[in-house]
């Protein structure tokens, strides 16, 4: 109970901290702005949002402010992508793809304005259940990180990268694996970490301390979005808006526990490692019109689907900033640019984290869920005049913003010929198939892996065996042996017959 | 959306062709970096001063390990595409899978990337060269009912191959020889575009956008957040700075 209640006096103390700061409001309202256009904006996506304010933010504010911006974008960006959906059935962001399932029969049916009142609402409790176990999981998670040692953290990076790769592929998982295997051998380039020994730097000195997170981040999301946006022209009619846009409390209080049942999905799904909003609100959906009575409607303009979807993308957010925080895993590809920004203020998410950093975190995703409620409510009308723009026009301007970004965060022009290779090459991955995230996240953790990977079979003098013989590691790595198996025909067949008999 | 299963089957045997070319060029690139990892010692060596007699301490331990894991993926890869007949439609059409007009899109866009980052943002002023990108762009695809990306790619990539060959050492990134033909080559795609472009906001709004976005995000930069920006000696930009050291920030510093 003391343990509660002193967890409650912090978080009370951050929010009390941030309230009385008139400069929270700035980067608040600014950055909850930016992400919500962002998120309406298609073609850019939460990722690029909060990567893109990375490299401006990153390390030329304070990281207390910093955090701040890219949180506010974040949140505002997952909630800014169901506006397209819904008025323009062209999904503003992955996040928001299975709200235009129910989004936009309800725009043509013309409650269009009650679906985005919804939404809004939606959106601000899923964040909020988010965010309230992130309060709490944390602490749970980082009591038992206490325990983890080199073997787990290797292995878990591992799990992470993998199941990443799994679940981020749109084709076959093993397309997953081979991104995420590039990005680990992508963070092999360098002066290794334990001898010091430089490894594929072809010479360059530029790469001997290593591939910046940033460039990649910004060659792998922005770039591809901007080639692929230029070569293909999206048009699309913005639905008609009548009325208010109010929250529809009736729907509210019927549907309530349905919300909640997607918080609880979206926080879960988030909490998994490289595993973004997109899934979450696939998963929801999917839960959802199998247990709805209403299940039949849904895809018809059903309210019930709609939310669904919209409170568990939300609820991702808290979700995949657990990882992130405790383990200095990213549970999502734009959490993966917050580790980014981490990383550029050399603060090492992980069990060393201090706690401070976790309470304001937590503070500051009330106090976005709080203003990004009451921007969909009073300026929704703006947001739907940026989905007008076309991305023909915008699409140019990103791209020099993504210049001066990667320019500024410190590697001058050598980060943007990186950031460019990067981003020809998610490109091409993109068109083949490729899920980018695991490769991002294979860039953030394989400094990791390598490092604790090695540092186990140092203190085993090579023992292979110190991967089984703690409870943790023996876990991980009969995840990480399930996962793989999981996904070869005769395992896959086996699943489908034993699905077969109980259905 | 056509979404009939004749079309779901085209789009997964055009998915596997693919998957042999790029089960292909990841075997290469495998079979490459584990060549490259034998360079690094495996044991009985020293490196940078520390005894690594054990496999298992080597820098190259991991490498071996994800070069491998690579080389069989890609070779599962491989296997599966064969077994689809990714292999049979690798040569064909559908195995290559863009029609010109796309190939043509994607190197238009593709070449006027490379010539911004690699040719003219190191050497020429920040503000000419993103407003000669962002014009470009517009001008090839905003509005058309066909892209026209020849001549704004001839443009920037004609500015580029200036900046590389007036001024390619470092030492001469400052000066303006190329900044000047930046803003000729800027202004004649302009007009141009403004000549020949659909009429509307966009078309009125593109040279605004094209000057005033890079003039304000590289004066938040340098003077906002203090951050280094590319390109300082560039025509525009040089003139701003002076104004802001010798003319604005006195005002308030005293």
């Amino acid at each position: 109970m003391e343990f509660i209640f002193g967890q409650l006096a912090g978080f009370g103390m951050a929010f009390a901290t941030l309230v009385s700061d008139p400069w929270t409001y700035v980067y608040l309202i600014t950055s909850v702005f930016l992400g919500i256009t962002f998120g309406a904006l298609p073609g850019l996506t939460a990722t690029l949002a909060v990567t893109i304010l990375t490299g401006f933010f990153g390390n030329k504010i304070p990281l207390d402010y910093a955090l701040i911006a890219l949180l506010g974008a974040y949140v505002g960006a997952i909630y800014g992508g169901s506006y397209p959906s819904i008025l323009l059935n062209i999904p503003g962001t992955a996040a928001s793809a299975a709200t235009a399932m129910d989004g936009y029969p309800l725009a043509k049916q013309g409650r269009g304005a009650e679906a985005l009142g919804l939404t809004t609402t939606a959106s601000f409790i899923g964040t909020l259940v988010g965010t309230v176990a992130l309060l709490i999981f944390v602490w749970v998670l980082l009591l038992i990180s206490k325990n983890i040692a080199s073997p787990e953290k290797a292995l878990l990076a591992l799990f992470g990268i993998l199941l990443s790769g799994t679940l981020m592929s749109a084709d076959l998982a093993i397309k997953g694996w081979i991104a995420g295997l590039i990005g680990l051998a992508l963070a092999m380039v360098g002066m290794d970490p334990i001898l010091s020994e430089a490894r594929y730097t072809f010479g360059w000195s530029y790469l001997l301390s290593g591939i910046a997170v940033v460039p990649v981040l910004m060659g792998a999301f922005a770039v591809p979005q901007i080639i692929e946006g230029m070569r293909h022209v999206r048009a699309g009619r913005v639905a008609e808006l009548n009325g208010r846009i109010l929250p529809n409390m009736t729907a509210m209080r019927r549907y309530l526990p349905t919300i909640g049942r997607s918080g609880v999905i979206g926080t879960g799904v988030g909490a998994l490692p490289g595993v973004g909003e997109d899934v979450a609100g696939w998963v929801s959906y999917g839960v959802g019109k199998s247990v709805s009575e209403e299940g039949d409607s849904f895809g018809k303009g059903s309210l019930e689907g709609l939310l669904c979807s919209e409170t568990a993308n939300n609820a991702c957010i808290g979700g995949a900033l657990i990882p992130l925080l405790v383990l200095g895993i990213p549970g999502s590809p734009p959490a993966a640019a917050l580790m980014g920004a981490f990383k550029i203020n050399n603060v090492i998410p992980g069990p060393t984290i201090d706690p401070e950093i976790i309470l304001r975190v937590v503070a500051i995703m009330v106090l976005a869920s709080f203003t990004m409620f009451v921007l969909g409510l009073f300026t929704a009308r703006i947001f739907i005049k940026v989905l007008r723009i076309p991305q023909t026009v915008f699409l140019p301007l990103v791209m020099v913003l993504t210049t001066i970004g990667s320019f500024s965060v410190g590697g001058g022009l050598n980060d943007l010929y990186l950031m460019l290779g990067v981003g020809l090459v998610a490109y091409v991955m993109n068109l083949l198939c490729y899920p980018i995230a695991p490769l991002v996240i294979g860039v953030i953790l394989g400094g990791m892996f390598d490092e604790t990977f090695r540092r186990s079979l140092l203190l085993s003098d090579g023992d292979l065996s110190v991967f089984v013989s703690r409870p943790g590691a023996a876990l991980l790595l009969t995840l990480i042996i399930a996962l793989i198996l999981g996904q070869m025909p005769g395992a896959k067949r086996a699943i489908r017959r034993l699905k077969g008999r109980t259905t | 959306m056509d979404n009939s299963p004749d079309t779901a089957a085209q789009d997964i045997a055009r998915l596997r062709a693919r998957d042999f070319w790029s089960a292909l060029a990841l075997i290469v690139l495998a079979l490459f970096f584990l060549w490259k990892t034998l360079d690094i010692p495996l044991g009985g060596g020293n490196g940078a001063g520390v005894n690594n007699a054990d496999w298992y301490t080597s820098a190259a331990i991991v490498p071996l390990g994800l070069f491998g894991a690579l080389l069989v993926l890609a070779l599962v890869l491989l296997a599966i595409s064969i077994r689809s007949g990714g292999a049979a439609q690798a040569l064909s059409a559908a195995g290559l899978g863009w029609s010109a007009s796309e190939v043509w899109r994607f190197v238009a866009v593709a070449l006027m990337l490379l010539a911004y980052i690699a040719g003219l943002v190191p050497r020429v002023d920040f503000i000419l060269a993103s407003a000669l990108l962002i014009t470009a762009l517009i001008a090839s695809f905003h509005g058309r009912p066909e892209p026209r990306p020849l001549l704004p790619l001839l443009a920037i990539a004609g500015a580029a191959l200036v900046a590389l060959t007036m001024h390619f050492p470092r030492a001469e990134w400052a000066r303006h020889g190329d900044d000047w033909v930046a803003l000729a080559l800027l202004v004649a795609l302009t007009l141009w575009h403004q000549a020949t472009g659909p009429r509307g906001t966009a078309l009125r709004l593109t040279p605004v956008l094209a000057i005033g976005v890079p003039l304000l995000l590289i004066c938040a930069m340098a003077f906002g957040f203090r951050q280094n920006v590319p390109n300082r000696g560039g025509l525009i930009f040089a003139k701003i700075e002076y104004g802001y050291y010798v003319h604005l920030r006195p005002i308030w510093r005293s």
